[in-house]
């Protein structure tokens, strides 16, 4: 710099200075040192701030796809699919990658995905997002129309939608998805993580038009899910479903339900429930009908219960099938046990074909509370099945410690006492498995789970005899017969319990029944929620259903009569109608 | 000492070997990053179709721009001394034909192309040129009067004045930042007084200052440049892929052809922004490597200039620095701008970046400047130029 000042301080024209060394090597110093500012820069970007700047490439290029797992199949116990899941596609868009899509496409695009313009151009105005769905789960050939459109920053993606062949009629079983794809009831929530499967992903590097350009890691392949075989069986599963159906309407009931078990093993081979819905469509889906009745409802089973207090008398030698009882109205304290139909003496077959509540009292009270909190509690009541369903209910059996005498009694005929219906049905094992309570399972077992032994076989096999007389002439369910084939069950008839109170008119109807009698192989749990067309008793309207449902079944299962020279049933015009107590 | 390396460097060839080959490898550079920066805007958009659509004109540029600068080369220095003057309204003239509709094409919102059935051409690039040739005459014939305001200063302030204005019109703002940086480091060089300097100096800093407040364009990428990650999707979105860019290249680069930004996220990857892409496919070393190649050029250009005037050639001395400046200057602003040190401008980076009417007047200046120093060593030989 000391040339070009003294330079300055001359005024005298010197042509000799131009270009004084001074000034050049100024210049050349200056640009000198600006490059120097830029290898600086360079350092400064490529060591100091390298992290941060390469986290904001990542945040920009690098993305982790989800590979989904395909969710697991689900069979009944042949094979049938009763839950599977189609290839469907789902329209999104990257608002923050996007050039202004020109009107034209836009209208394109909101008439392809029945969507207002309006609608979707908002979903497209947060520039700052870089991911929203514009439409889920659309057919693959509309997703196609729509790519072809060409709008860049739209883009589609694999999905899969869950479709139920089967319909309203394994809804209640199999449940269904939620538009994420995972179980929101049913089965398909029980069973959530054995179907589901695992997602893979894959980090990869993405140009901005999307594009794949490389792996930043190895690729982690997707889990499927696995196939899951119910014990239902399908077909038995439509007869129990339509059978139902035409009982609740022909009954004018708000609603039913039927279990129908296999009687060796505890398999749920049928469960239905009436109203339904369809899981394929559930626009018009109300509550009410998502409920699954037969295992989440609770009802005070009535005569149902009989069987057990009879079966615990005749175990413990106090009593024999043809032992006659005293069967006139007896008080206990200030309140009546009585019959409908009071006879003064009845023979303890008699008491179950009749139904008769002094008889199965007398019985209860022949043991302590104890003792029959016990028995009743070994039958799994107040006990959840553990069956795994959702929701499912465990039932009321109060402490024995608090019980009255009174309340002793009336717990022999099914107040007093709530169950499931499905609870009610495995009671009932320990008549058809020669003592065994089964646990209950809604998938195909390949063999039996180990029952729990509560009655001697001898008993059992007493105790379907006796039950056989039900549905025999004189008995309050001759509706119950099946052609060839004997049937043992019990009816029930019991009044709602409305605010802590019986209700007048408010009946569910019940019948719980197996067949062939001789050689059970399935036991069948009807229930009518509130009949209101003219009859309420278990034997009239459960009755029919549980025959119609029971002959189909024992047909497709292929299992031998017991009773082939049985060839005619009783008219049902002939029947008279057998009250029991309600 | 720099000055003193011209004794180092005694003409022993016809040509300055040294440079030449630095500008071949620079001109290597070039062919090779354009196409790996272009190929995937080349091979996507509809409009190119191929991968190669950028390749190819590339070549086809240097092809003319090798050819034009052959024939620039066969001018004598003082050939272009004589028509300076005409050059310079040559110049002057393009810069008003641009402006008129029909004439100029605009794009980007800018009206700086004319086009030529095929090609277009800047007459900015021309005018940086015609600044030196012009420049640099303007400063001999005035040699004697670079301390007076009226004689030595006022008739170039003017022409600067009303370049400065055409090129506001277009708009092209970073072509009047070399064009000024030209015509003042020529009118430094060329012995101006300093206190005329000092008062130049001061009101072109305010007059850019005034440029930048009153036009919210420039504003905007003025303050773009400032924190571009205070909005990374709006107006900081070049710089900060830029940056981005420049960040993966760690040492030693992501590898050729491996660089993420170009594949649509760096605008205009191939022109204004070539830099960033060698940045991250070369890393450091690369930017050492390209720096260091126009350190090379400018540092000779300065040297050639030296020598020319120890032979008492004035006017091809400050021919050759004032290429000096402009190639430094640019290269400088280019860079500056693809590191976030500068506010985008939209220059090219010198000999590098696509763009023909660029790249054929860079090729032009650069001759110019090898005829200078074939000149010097003509001369010390004892021949007749």
């Amino acid at each position: 710099m000391r040339q070009p000042q003294s330079f300055a301080r001359r005024n005298a024209p010197r042509p000799g200075l131009i270009m004084a060394p001074g000034r050049v090597r100024f210049v050349l110093w200056s640009l000198g040192a600006l490059f120097f500012l830029l290898i600086v820069r360079a350092l400064y970007l490529q060591t100091v701030q390298q992290d941060f700047l390469q986290n904001q490439g990542e945040a920009r290029f690098r993305r982790t796809l989800v590979l989904e797992a395909n969710r697991g199949v689900i069979t009944d116990r042949n094979g049938q699919p009763l839950a599977i899941s189609t290839p469907v596609q789902s329209i999104w868009a990257s608002p923050e990658d996007m050039p202004p899509v020109p009107p034209d496409k836009l209208a394109a695009l909101a008439r392809l995905l029945e969507m207002p313009v309006g609608d979707v151009a908002a979903k497209l105005a947060d520039k700052k997002r870089e991911f929203v769905f514009l439409k889920r789960q659309i057919s693959p050939e509309l997703a196609a129309e729509v790519m072809a459109l060409g709008i860049p920053g739209v883009a589609r993606q694999q999905e899969f939608r869950r479709y139920y062949p089967a319909g309203e009629v394994m809804a209640h079983v199999v449940g269904f998805t939620g538009v994420d794809g995972r179980g929101q009831e049913g089965l398909e929530l029980a069973r959530e993580k054995m179907l589901a499967g695992k997602n893979g992903s894959r980090v990869v590097l993405k140009d901005r038009r999307g594009h794949i350009i490389e792996d930043l890691a190895a690729i982690e392949r997707p889990r499927d899910g696995q196939t899951l075989t119910l014990s239902i069986d399908q077909r038995i599963q439509y007869l129990a479903f339509r059978e139902l159906r035409n009982a609740v309407e022909l009954n004018k009931a708000r609603a039913g339900g039927v279990v129908v078990l296999d009687g060796k093993t505890g398999e749920v081979l049928a469960l239905a429930n009436y109203p339904s819905y369809n899981p394929n469509n559930r626009s018009a889906l109300e509550p009410e009908m998502r409920r699954n009745r037969a295992v989440v409802d609770l009802f005070e089973p009535g005569s149902t219960m009989k069987p057990f207090p009879v079966s615990m008398a005749i175990e413990a030698g106090k009593v024999r099938p043809d032992t006659w009882m005293d069967t006139k109205p007896y008080m206990i304290g200030p309140a009546t046990v009585r019959d409908s139909h009071p006879k003064p003496a009845m023979t303890v077959t008699e008491v179950i074909q009749k139904s008769s509540n002094v008889g199965s009292s007398k019985m209860a009270l022949m043991f302590a509370p104890e003792q029959m909190w016990t028995f009743y509690d070994q039958l799994g009541f107040g006990r959840s099945t553990r069956s795994g369903f959702p929701g499912e209910a465990s039932g009321r059996l109060r402490n024995w410690q608090g019980w009255r005498p009174i309340e002793q009694a009336t717990m022999s005929f099914g107040y007093g006492v709530s169950v499931s219906l499905i609870q009610l049905a495995r009671a009932y094992t320990i008549f058809t498995n020669d003592g065994g309570l089964l646990p209950v399972s809604f998938t195909r077992l390949a063999s039996p789970l180990p029952a729990r032994p509560v009655l001697k076989p001898d008993t059992a096999r007493k105790m379907r005899e006796m039950m056989m007389s039900v549905t025999q002439e004189g008995g309050t369910a001759v509706r119950a017969q099946v052609l060839g084939y004997h049937v043992a069950g019990k009816t029930g008839t019991s009044r709602k319990l409305e605010g802590g109170r019986y209700a007048a008119n408010k009946h569910i109807g019940l019948f719980v029944g197996f067949a062939p009698a001789t050689a059970p192989r399935l036991i069948v749990a009807v229930m009518i929620d509130e009949p209101r067309g003219g009859s309420y008793y278990g034997g009239t309207v459960a009755g029919p259903a549980f025959s119609a449902i029971t002959a189909g079944s024992l047909r497709i299962l292929g299992v031998k009569p017991d009773a082939p020279s049985n060839n005619t049933l009783i008219p049902l015009d002939q029947i008279p109608e057998i009250r029991e107590d309600a | 000492m720099i000055v003193s390396g011209a004794r180092r460097f005694s003409p022993v060839t016809a040509f300055d070997e040294a440079l030449l080959w630095a500008l071949a490898l620079l001109l290597s550079i070039s062919l090779v990053m354009v196409y790996s920066a272009s190929i995937a805007y080349a091979e996507a958009d509809p409009a190119t179709n191929s991968r190669f659509f950028f390749l190819t004109r590339h070549l086809l540029f240097l092809g003319i721009g090798l050819v034009g600068a052959g024939a620039v080369f066969t001018r004598p220095t003082a050939w272009w001394q004589k028509h300076a003057g005409r050059l310079f309204l040559i110049g002057l003239v393009l810069l008003v034909a641009v402006l008129i509709p029909g004439i100029g094409k605009v794009v980007n919102g800018s009206r700086r192309w004319i086009s030529l059935v095929v090609l277009n051409f800047q007459p900015s690039e021309l005018m940086k040129f015609a600044t030196v040739i012009y420049a640099a005459d303007y400063t001999v014939r005035k040699s004697a009067k670079m301390h007076s305001v009226t004689e030595g200063f006022l008739p170039m302030l003017s022409a600067i004045v009303v370049v400065a204005f055409l090129l506001l019109m277009e708009p092209d703002f970073g072509a009047l930042m070399v064009v000024m940086a030209i015509a003042m480091g020529i009118l430094f060089l060329g012995g101006i007084n300093l206190r005329i300097f000092g008062g130049l100096a001061v009101m072109a800093a305010a007059a850019i200052v005034l440029l930048i407040v009153t036009s919210p364009y420039r504003l905007k990428r003025v303050l773009g440049f400032m924190d571009p990650w205070e909005d990374p999707y709006g107006k900081g979105y070049q710089l900060s892929h830029s940056l981005i860019a420049i960040g993966r290249g760690e040492w030693f680069g992501v590898g050729l052809g491996g660089s993420v930004e170009k594949l649509f996220y760096l605008p205009e990857a191939h022109t204004d922004f070539i830099m960033a892409v060698i940045s991250e496919e070369f890393g450091f070393v690369g930017i050492l490597v390209v720096i260091g190649l126009y350190v090379w050029i400018v540092r000779r250009a300065f040297h050639i200039g030296v020598e020319a005037k120890k032979l008492e050639r004035y006017y091809p001395a400050l021919l050759a620095q004032g290429v000096g400046i402009w190639l430094g200057i640019q290269s400088f602003f280019n860079i500056g701008v693809n590191m976030g040190l500068l506010p985008t401008k939209g220059l090219t980076l010198p000999l590098m970046s696509f763009g023909g009417s660029a790249m054929l007047m860079n090729l032009v200046a650069v001759a110019v400047l090898v005829r200078v120093d074939w000149e010097n060593r003509r001369i010390m030989r004892g021949y007749k130029v």
